[in-house]
């Protein structure tokens, strides 16, 4: 813990950054949030620990923050992936962002809870970047992941051997719990358009009314978009306030692009997007 | 007050009678409030944590149609959709949420009449329930509540024991709708109601609400409103989930070139179009402004108009931020700047 403060401290003491986006302890010690430290003093409750649930890269594009200067970043590996994706997708510049990557063993799903097999995140048991795939400096140690089930798999196996008419059903009466107030297109590092879609009203290509129409619409059109660009950090689903399981579709998605495309979002600069790498050997076998 | 007591088995006879004579019934549950088929299903447990969401979306959907329309020829045909006039009892509810109801009746009767709204809230019983969960999030004392405030409710409840309760009748209405369940309404004891009162814990307050409007008439251009504003996603959990933000938007969806209708949806105001002009102009064009007239409307804009504060101290929005901005440490931060 004092690590992130001592670096955070000299990068904003240096100059080497303007501004460092961490996490603050908030409340009890079962909670955080983020912080954005502009001044060297301001690192003094920056904290690392199993509560640290923010992906705080959706910062890096909005221009309350560009227009600070030059970022540095907390973040953990699946957060890196979103930071790479970015890079990819041409958003931000490697050198314009200095991130301190925690080496992560998990997470809690959620705060107030005490971080255990049964309460890790479900992104967690599945990590493969449990240090971070792209840092500038890495903080902190690796240590077990304890193993609970991968309870959202079963879901996605369920929902999977579901009847055509089952699973609209099934995702009906979940959108029809959406209110339509776009917390998971703002939590949402990749969700960076200037103007959503669902915005657009000249013409309107999607319904803003929170009605079944309305709902299916946003909610498809939004995991369409993410296809092959969401990283699974799983921040949609972690702040509905309607409990949608959003990561069935965004998760199901993800194991499309890897089975059929070979394709993981976020894990190399270097590797062109999946959409921006079409390649007329692609597998088509899903055209019917 | 009348104040009489009713055991749980009788209240539980109450609701069932409801469901059966098929009225609403609303309770707050684990998933939030719902409609209820059961008279087990009833929530009424003061300990609870406050729902996700208020039970705003009964009396004031998140969408619902205005106008539709029909294009004949020449000729527009305009059909008007009647609210339908049914009872709805919302039962059990938090007094930070039943307070909602007079601070919306405000606005939605100010100058256009809401027949929407009015509709509704006159079908609707509120039977509130005396509060005894207080979290780090909660400030009901600093907007002039309390966790056995009456405000709002048509009839409040107290649990006197594990199987009875003090009900307090508040208003007319209240007076009214418990006339057809007399016999199973025992004579009150508000010596014993009061001392159940006086027991319960209070949040702390934190701000006076008075100091702080003043803080805000002073400080429109002040620094503070940065470091929020660059904390703030711009979503709209907080409102929507809010107990009485009451913004909406009027849109019209064609089914198809003749037929079409006219919704009125929950808006936002940390949305960048909420105040996006048609020729491109935002005059709200940062997320700081976009806060700033958050706090604004609900302790200065709101109380200066209508005499109310526009927030019930409930925390909701709080607790469900994505990025934990905290409505209760932004106030009370500004109230130790007075």
């Amino acid at each position: 813990m004092d690590d992130v403060k001592k670096i955070a401290k000299e990068l904003l003491t240096s100059g080497k950054v303007d501004a460092v986006i961490g996490y603050i302890r908030y409340g009890n010690d079962k909670r955080t949030k983020p912080f954005i430290a502009q001044k060297p003093e301001e690192v003094e409750n920056f904290v690392i620990n199993k509560y640290i649930l923010n992906n705080l890269a959706v910062y890096l594009t909005r221009k309350e923050v560009t227009k600070l200067g030059k970022i540095g970043i907390i973040a953990k590996g699946c957060d890196v992936k979103s930071i790479v994706a970015l890079i990819q997708e041409s958003q931000i510049k490697r050198e314009d962002v200095y991130i301190i990557g925690v080496n992560c063993s998990g997470v809690a799903q959620d705060y107030d809870i005490e971080f255990s097999a049964e309460t890790i995140a479900g992104k967690c048991l599945s990590c493969e970047v449990r240090t971070p795939k792209l840092f500038d400096i890495t903080i902190g140690t690796i240590e077990d992941i304890p193993q609970g089930e991968d309870k959202k798999l079963k879901v996605i196996r369920q929902v999977e051997a579901m009847k055509p008419e089952e699973r609209w059903d099934f995702f009906e009466e979940e959108f029809d719990k959406c209110i339509k107030c776009y917390a998971c297109r703002q939590a949402c590092p990749l969700c960076y358009c200037e103007q959503c879609i669902v915005d657009k009203s000249i013409p309107r290509w999607i319904e803003s009314s929170a009605t079944k129409r309305g709902n299916f619409s946003w909610n498809l059109i939004r995991a369409f978009h993410l296809s092959g660009r969401c990283i699974g950090c799983n921040e949609c689903e972690r702040v509905c306030p309607m409990d949608i399981p959003l990561s069935l579709l965004n998760r199901k998605m993800a194991m499309i692009t890897k089975d059929d495309f070979n394709y993981v979002s976020g894990m190399d600069v270097n590797t062109p997007t999946l959409i921006g790498s079409f390649d007329l050997k692609d597998n088509e076998d899903f055209i019917e | 007050m009348e104040e009489k007591i009713i055991s749980k088995e009788n209240l539980l006879k109450l609701c069932s009678d409801l469901l059966k004579n098929n009225v609403d019934v609303i309770t707050p549950g684990e998933k939030g409030y719902v409609k209820i088929k059961s008279e087990n299903e009833v929530g009424l447990n003061s300990k609870a944590k406050h729902t996700k969401a208020s039970f705003k979306e009964y009396i004031f959907p998140k969408s619902e149609p205005i106008i539709y329309y029909k294009k004949n020829q020449n000729e527009v045909e305009i059909i008007e959709p009647k609210v339908e006039e049914k009872t709805t009892v919302i039962f059990g509810a938090k007094p930070c949420d039943i307070r909602s109801i007079n601070i919306l009746s405000k606005i939605f009767n100010w100058d256009y009449k809401d027949e929407f709204f009015n509709v509704r809230a006159k079908n609707t019983v509120l039977i509130g329930l005396m509060c005894e969960y207080a979290d780090e999030f909660c400030f009901c004392t600093s907007v002039n509540l309390s966790p056995t405030s009456t405000n709002g409710s048509d009839i409040f409840l107290l649990p006197l024991d594990e199987n009875s309760f003090a009900v307090r009748i508040v208003t007319e209405k209240g007076t009214n709708f418990l006339k057809a369940y007399e016999n199973y309404l025992t004579p009150g004891n508000p010596e014993k109601s009061k001392e159940v009162e006086a027991g319960v814990k209070q949040p702390e307050k934190v701000f006076d609400a008075e100091k702080v409007k003043e803080w805000i008439t002073g400080n429109f251009e002040n620094e503070y409103w940065n470091t929020i504003g660059k904390m703030c996603l711009g979503c709209a959990q907080c409102a929507f989930v809010c107990p009485v933000c009451h913004c909406f938007d009027i849109v019209d969806e064609d089914y198809n070139y003749y037929e079409g209708r006219r919704m009125k949806n929950w808006d936002g105001c940390q949305f960048d179009m909420f105040t996006k002009h048609a020729s491109g102009h935002n005059p709200r064009n940062d997320q700081s402004k976009r806060y700033r007239q958050r706090i604004s409307h609900k302790f200065k804009y709101y109380p200066d108009k209508f005499n109310e504060i526009l927030c019930t101290g409930c925390g909701r929005c709080s607790r469900g931020c994505p990025v934990s901005v905290d409505i209760k440490g932004i106030v009370s931060e500004i109230y130790s700047k007075c």
